[in-house]
């Protein structure tokens, strides 16, 4: 009697395209669509000016009209390149906290760093507005301190027995994130009792993109920056950090100093984001995210393309924010609400069916 | 023969509770020894202190010579591997992707991976026989890939001691004998092998001796067909005489004895 012999599962390779997705071509394609963004985002505004008359500005100044040379370049340009080191900012933050996390609903809104740069800043404006050290002022300072403060405590609120569940850390950032608000909502009231002036904080609540100082971006810049270069080590860690802290202690990681190192990081990324373009939501989880699903998981490979594909994100959404109800400005961080929401929700959903964490 | 692991008169107590008392033993180059006690003895926590996750309450454990807490964190993650009984990755990690980071510590601070962790890589993938499995998704594969998978990470470290806490734990028959025939194949690769193991039946298979630790936290060392005696093991695991399969059924001292 015969017996009918299974045929041997052939293996087929599963390796779909997009997840061996060259890193360099899409860098490059990135990066041009950046530059590119960057470009016609300084033609569009209530003054048109045309992108031959920017390219012969960027060549020599003089064939330009003066006023057209000081629009865009003490207008438009500062204003385009803070939307791109914000978006690149909060989007290396985002991946960074998600790692930490181990939890892809981390974004540095949603668990209230962002709100803790913002107070940060406000008590820093109240307290010592005139101080600054080392060329930082003291917005950017306090707000990394409130940033670090912030993601320490709800790093510490959220985990349980070494994970942080979807429903706790998203409980402990809204927790924290509306104690942060309504106390930076009360530094303004006490700013206005005081006389002080500043209503740098109510633009700040809905993300509004000023047109920054060449002085405050390159501070801003610089504390981009810096955090910037000290990612790629950290992104390995991460993706051991993704085996669970049992497994990455086994591999000899400090997790201690790691963690430190991540909330530093991704705080001065914050912070440097924050007092820039005040709480802009949501950025840092759409990004990562849709950067992933291009790159697959590997913190190494997401971390440059992130950065760049965040400065994309923004600059197109600010300028999106700039156009679309032209006179008026709609602050940048409604518009990413807009996008930023809906997506976020939608994890949500797919969320309570994949990630059992 | 050298001695690998020494626990000298070894004590761990976590918060009151005494977790292990005064455990003395060692484990010689080479040897593959199962650890075998009741749930909640303490099976665990003595595999992370030999891998020096925990630290002792008192006494000496010293891996190669060397007391394991006195270890640089990467020259420890060099020499042990352990590999614990659940992982849980958040993303969507390929097997690949896993397995290289079983050379997180040989890897500088700002440097990438080299030839030689490839090659680590690759070797730890072909003893395991998970190559074939490099590009799944490793929170798509089933229980018995995943341990292979976490047994490649595991030698990828390149240890000289390595770690299975439960390595049989879930697994179908089939899978089981695979994970032996593993076990065996890595003994000849001459990497000294520690695993608390609770399907008795499958030691004297693969295993050279049994640690046995019983709820009065007194640890016996020996021989399997020393150890696998049903008076012996009703009396450390609480079994009524004469009731489990494994001790009625099959003869496990014989088998012992005929390995």
């Amino acid at each position: 009697m015969e017996v009918e012999v299974a045929e041997p599962r052939i293996f087929t390779p599963v390796v779909s395209s997009r997840h061996t997705a060259n890193l360099g071509a899409i860098l490059c394609i990135l990066t041009v669509a950046l530059l590119a963004a960057m470009l016609f985002s300084m033609t569009v505004g209530a003054v048109h000016v045309s992108l031959r008359t920017i390219l012969e500005a960027a060549m020599a100044q003089h064939s330009v009209p003066a006023s057209d040379a000081t629009i865009l370049l003490q207008v438009r340009l500062p204003r385009i390149i803070a939307a791109a080191i914000i978006g690149a900012a909060l989007s290396i933050a985002g991946l960074l906290f998600q790692g930490l996390f181990r939890n892809p609903m981390a974004d540095p809104y949603v668990i209230g760093s962002s709100g803790g740069a913002a107070l940060g800043a406000s008590v820093g404006l109240f307290l010592l507005p005139q101080f600054s050290m080392l060329g930082f002022s003291t917005i950017s300072l306090s707000a990394f301190a409130g940033s670090v403060v912030t993601i320490a405590l709800v790093y510490w609120l959220a985990r349980t027995g070494g994970r942080t569940q979807v429903v706790t850390l998203l409980l402990a950032g809204f927790g924290v994130s509306t104690m942060l608000s309504y106390s930076t909502y009360f530094m303004e009231l006490l700013n206005q009792n005081y006389g002080l002036g500043m209503s740098v904080l109510v633009s700040w609540f809905h993300g509004t993109i000023d047109v920054p100082r060449w002085t405050q971006l390159a501070v801003a810049g610089g504390m981009v920056c810096a955090a910037g270069s000290i990612c790629l080590p950290l992104a390995r860690r991460l993706n051991t950090l993704a085996l669970g802290e049992e497994y990455a202690q086994q591999l000899g990681i400090h997790l201690e100093y790691t963690r430190i190192a991540i909330i530093v990081t991704g705080s001065l990324l914050v912070a440097g984001a924050v007092s820039l373009g005040g709480l802009i939501s949501f950025v840092g989880l759409v990004v990562p995210h849709l950067v992933r699903l291009v790159m697959g998981p590997d913190n190494v490979r997401l971390l440059p393309v992130t950065a760049i594909a965040g400065a994309l994100f923004l600059v197109l959404t600010d300028t999106a924010a700039r156009t679309l109800l032209a006179p008026t400005e709609v602050p940048v961080g409604v518009l990413s609400a807009f996008i930023g929401g809906p997506f976020f929700l939608y994890l949500l959903r797919r969320t309570k069916r994949e990630y059992k964490l | 023969m050298t001695t690998l692991l020494q626990f000298e008169n070894v004590s761990f107590a976590f918060g009151q509770q005494n977790i292990l008392d005064g455990v003395s033993f060692h484990l010689e180059e080479g040897c593959c020894a199962a650890l075998i006690g009741p749930n909640g003895v303490g099976k665990t926590t003595l595999l992370r202190l030999s891998a020096g996750l925990l630290r002792c309450s008192s006494g000496y454990i010293s891996v190669g010579g060397q007391a394991v807490t006195g270890l640089r964190r990467l020259e420890r993650a060099q020499r042990i591997a352990l590999v614990p009984q659940q992982v849980e990755v958040p993303f969507d990690f390929r097997v690949q992707q896993i397995v290289e980071q079983g050379r997180a510590p040989y890897l500088r601070l700002f440097g990438g991976p080299t030839r030689k962790d490839q090659v680590a890589v690759e070797r730890a993938m072909a003893l395991t026989d998970v190559a074939p499995l490099a590009h799944r998704v490793f929170n798509e594969l089933s229980g018995g890939e995943r341990q292979r998978v976490k047994i490649a990470l595991g030698l990828a470290q390149e240890p000289q001691l390595l770690l299975l806490d439960e390595p049989t734990q879930n697994l179908d028959i089939g899978r089981q004998v695979e994970l032996l025939d593993l076990v065996a194949s890595l003994r000849r690769e001459g990497i000294t092998i520690l695993a608390a193991i609770h399907d008795l039946q499958l030691i004297p298979e693969a295993f050279s001796s049994v640690l046995l630790l019983t709820p009065e936290q007194r640890l016996i060392h020996g021989r399997p067909q020393d150890i696998l005696r049903p008076e012996i093991l009703e009396k450390a695991f609480n079994c009524p005489p004469r009731r489990h399969p494994v001790l009625v059924h099959q003869n496990l001292t014989l088998k012992a004895k005929i390995v």
